[in-house]
């Protein structure tokens, strides 16, 4: 694909992404600050704040002009005020952001690396035992909703063999530092970085297995055969490191998988990240604070999926020359 | 295509798996009046109860029977799960094979925006539409719909392109067959397996985001849903009741996601000709 496309598809999903989050509020009966911030909100709330808000958000103005100053807070950083925390949502967010980088970060690591093992190992013993195993293994965990596999994780690692700790991401108040706080978080990370691994591996898993299949039937395979390559030259690097390029490709849209996956993930944990935030903001109806979470997640996909079309690019030059 | 998909997804293992699962639960579905002689939103009996002979899988937290809750809930995964199906597959053959048959300027704007829309990841705008909207089941299909179409449509297009330079469809061209004609009577004919895969894999999508949307409980609150249960039930895992409340939900869940998903991997290999069995590879 060209690179003005590229760049006009994301500008389109940009568009559609904003334009939802701009028009789903106002689109609510009733005054526009109600549906912003829900009914309990506004009782909360003092006349000056509310006229504050309806000033800073121009709410009383056309929708046109709200686009205008709605397109401006958000160039500012500003993504409004969550009454809940009583705190701008930005800040709220980046006190959360952290845990959720880490487990998301660290899952799509793992989870692209044992794919491409599983898949390399799969694909070369297509039809046997071990191919048979690991693709309905596969197939069965990849199946389950994420949260599920948190739940069974949490229920037999926490509930009944009391290994690992129910919730939260450290020791509340235990003053570790140092290595025993590395520990701490680690062992606090374990059960729901396993989760999403588990949960999410079988994209990465599938595709490598299936290029790996079609690869290993290609003429370059027979004369390395020919030639005397050994086994697992073959395996890895003929045809095992072809097949990485499909795998590479597919993070882009693994990653948005991941990220959806962890929010509910961090919910069944308790892990204090975007997820327990978001499943906050939904209980508390604290719509700001949902729109921001929302829409950093949205964000974030769109940019990583960039990048990986542009280094899609570089990676595989055929890219280029098509069309 | 001349594949006959469904003797192949039939003749392999995880198909046939995928069936079974699939059958079980349209089984729950349908069947749920007579299989329990509670009302789901019914007082029972005793609040956290344990299984006994009166209630199979015991009482929640207001004493409602949970197994009958469990019956119900199939309905709502499986009535969302083909809603979205059905009309999420209309409208990407409507889509794609317009797309496909007019060409020029209409089919290079419609794709593009399937381009852009592919990107968005659905589940974070199905969430934020939800906690505004808290839809009830049609709107839910309506809303999961919007967002999944691209992906079949492409697919469509992509097969439509290829069928429409058939001799059969260039002579209904000079008949003067209409273009919808030539799409519903010539094209979508010839699309079966490929449909009913974008269907299946629509089906399971949707399935999971329902289950998702209600864990987070943002779906209509008088709808019975597993992924509610599941959210109710992870309130009290302190409690013994998981055993009865939460595994056999989440199990439920599990059988039909896979199911979906079981069949929809069969029928891909089937399709795919590089997967077929026939190949002989030099590993093998």
């Amino acid at each position: 694909m060209k690179k003005t496309g590229l760049v006009a598809n994301y500008m389109i999903a940009l568009l559609v992404i904003l334009a939802v989050n701009f028009i789903l509020p106002r689109l609510m009966p009733g005054n526009p600050l109600q549906a912003i911030y829900g009914d309990e909100a506004l009782l909360a709330m003092t006349p000056q704040l509310q006229e504050e808000l309806v000033r800073r958000f121009a709410l009383d103005r056309p929708l046109a002009e709200q686009l205008v100053s709605y397109l401006g807070t958000l160039c500012r950083g500003d993504l409004g005020y969550s009454y809940f925390y009583n705190a701008p949502v930005a800040g709220v967010i980046l006190d959360f952001l952290p845990w959720t980088l880490l487990l998301t970060g660290l899952a799509l690591l793992l989870s692209t690396l044992f794919g491409l093992f599983l898949g390399i190992e799969s694909g070369y013993r297509r039809g046997r035992m071990l191919d048979k195993v690991l693709l309905g293994g596969n197939m069965l965990l990849g199946g389950l909703p994420d949260f599920f596999v948190g739940i069974l994780l949490l229920l037999f690692f926490g509930v009944f063999l009391s290994l690992a700790p129910l919730a939260g991401a450290m020791e509340p108040y235990a003053g570790h530092s140092g290595l025993a706080l590395a520990l701490d978080v680690l062992r606090h990370l374990a059960l729901p970085l396993a989760a999403l691994v588990i949960a999410r591996m079988t994209g990465a898993y599938l595709l490598t297995r299936n290029t790996m299949v079609a690869t290993l039937g290609s003429a370059y395979i027979l004369t390395a055969r020919a030639k005397g390559c050994t086994d697992s030259s073959i395996r890895y690097r003929h045809a095992g490191r072809n097949s990485l390029l499909p795998a590479v490709t597919a993070t882009g849209v693994q990653f948005a998988n991941l990220v959806t996956g962890a929010l509910f993930i961090e919910i069944v944990f308790s892990y204090p990240g975007m997820g327990s935030l978001l499943y906050k903001s939904l209980l508390t109806r604290d719509y700001p604070l949902l729109e921001g979470i929302l829409l950093l997640v949205a964000l974030s996909v769109l940019l990583v999926n960039f990048l990986v079309d542009l280094l899609y690019a570089k990676l595989d030059p055929r890219v280029n020359y098509a069309r | 295509m001349h594949v006959n998909s469904w003797r192949e997804i039939k003749q392999e293992g995880l198909g046939r798996t995928g069936i079974v699962f699939i059958i079980l639960v349209v089984a729950m579905g349908i069947l749920a009046p007579l299989l329990t002689s509670y009302q789901p939103s019914g007082y029972a009996g005793p609040v956290f109860s344990p299984p006994s002979p009166r209630h199979w899988l015991g009482t929640n937290d207001v004493g409602q029977d949970i197994w009958t809750h469990l019956l119900y809930g199939a309905r709502t995964s499986l009535a969302v799960g083909c809603g979205v199906g059905l009309l999420s597959t209309m409208l990407s053959i409507v889509a794609g094979g317009t797309a496909a048959l007019c060409g020029g300027l209409y089919d290079r704007i419609l794709m593009r925006l399937v381009d852009a829309l592919i990107i968005i990841p659905p589940v974070i705008v199905v969430i934020l539409a939800a906690a505004y909207l808290r839809p009830n089941t049609m709107l839910l299909v309506v809303l999961l719909s919007a967002l999944l179409w691209p992906g079949g449509a492409r697919v469509v297009r992509a097969q439509t392109l290829s069928l429409q330079e058939k001799m059969s469809v260039s002579a209904a061209r000079t008949f003067g067959a209409s273009r919808r004609h030539l799409l519903f009577r010539h094209i979508v004919p010839d699309l079966g397996p490929v449909l009913v895969a974008i269907a299946i894999q629509d089906i399971r999508r949707a399935v999971f985001m329902e289950a998702g949307l209600s864990f987070l409980g943002v779906s209509d609150p008088s709808l019975i849903s597993w992924g509610k249960m599941m959210q109710q039930a992870l309130q009290f895992i302190y409690l013994d009741a998981w055993k009865w409340w939460l595994l056999p939900t989440g199990l439920s869940l599990a059988v039909t996601v896979s199911g979906f998903t079981f069949v929809g991997f069969a029928l891909e290999t089937s399709l795919n000709p590089r997967l077929r069995r026939e190949v002989k590879h030099a590993a093998s």
